[in-house]
């Protein structure tokens, strides 16, 4: 399962990146922009990994335009699977409550998920160079838990990463916002969860830009 | 010339959010960005984002207006603060 909501700036670059660089990996259901809703994601529950992008509170994940797709009180069946939140905050009340319903592994954010993005870019996110160095870090650690390695080898991934763009980076901003992100990354749950491993498809070309209008900025 | 403007900036979000905390943070933004923008360093339309959910700052905030954002929101500042302090 993946849910990438462009409805805005933020949703609209994390998604982008997914949707370069993750999307053609994952399996089916893939809800994107509008199909990211409540309903279809609350039923669809087949699959071992639910990888969502979204606004987030400390116990609320959303969709698109903002709708409240998963919260503490209406958790689907998790059992089993690996849950990866691009999302501010999940870490604090639903992470933990996931893995009481019986996810595998949650890997999320205590606090918000900040980056620089460039808003000329928002059609074509994936080119976004502001963005890479934060947006990067999670599709490699999102890539390897797809690549069959444990949710403990993907997180040290991201962090990794963070730690290494953190160091050569020259943006006092940029770098802020590596370290912030870092610090606040969480894995709960089984490091030693795995999924079974994807095969490594990477599309030749990047995808078509998106022209979805944005609704706020 | 922009890492001074910098740790000034990272002084001034020291301070409790006062009004005139909030004011000293927007001039020393302002400041970061004019020698940044003088350094010659690449910015196309460069825009701080997060993924929070009812937040009670805007969830996207041009670089050019974050001054502003400063010295208008005190929870903005407080949320600046915690991301600047992380800087190293």
């Amino acid at each position: 399962m993946l849910t990438l909501p462009i409805h805005d700036l933020p949703t609209r670059n994390a998604s982008g990146f997914l949707l370069r660089y993750v999307l053609p990996r994952s399996l089916p259901p893939q809800l994107v922009g509008p199909t990211d809703r409540k309903f279809l994601f609350s039923t669809l529950t087949i699959g071992d990994i639910i990888i969502g992008v979204g606004h987030g509170a400390p116990s609320v994940f959303c969709g698109h335009n903002d709708q409240v797709i998963l919260d503490v009180y209406s958790i689907p069946d998790v059992r089993g699977k690996v849950v990866i939140l691009i999302s501010c905050e999940t870490a604090q009340v639903l992470g933990p409550e996931l893995i009481k319903a019986g996810a595998a592994s949650y890997l999320g954010f205590q606090k918000d998920l900040t980056w620089i993005v460039d808003a000329d870019l928002a059609s074509t996110p994936w080119g976004d160079n502001l963005a890479a160095p934060v947006m990067m870090p999670i599709v490699d650690c999102v890539n390897g838990v797809l690549d069959g390695k444990t949710t403990e080898e993907a997180f040290a991934i991201l962090i990794d990463q963070f730690s290494r763009n953190s160091e050569v980076e020259e943006d006092e901003l940029i770098r802020a916002c590596l370290n912030f992100n870092k610090k606040n990354a969480l894995l709960l749950g089984n490091p030693e969860a795995r999924l079974r491993a994807r095969p490594k498809i990477q599309l030749p070309l990047p995808p078509p830009p998106i022209i979805a209008p944005i609704f706020k900025i | 010339m922009p890492n001074q403007a910098w740790e000034k900036l990272k002084e001034a979000l020291k301070k409790p959010p006062t009004t005139e905390a909030r004011k000293e943070a927007a001039e020393a933004f302002k400041e970061y960005e004019r020698t940044k923008k003088a350094a010659g360093r690449p910015s196309s339309r460069p825009t701080l984002v997060s993924l929070g959910y009812k937040k009670p700052y805007p969830t996207a905030v041009p670089l050019e207006k974050i001054a502003d954002e400063l010295q208008r929101n005190p929870a903005f500042f407080e949320h600046f603060r915690e991301v600047v302090e992380e800087e190293g």
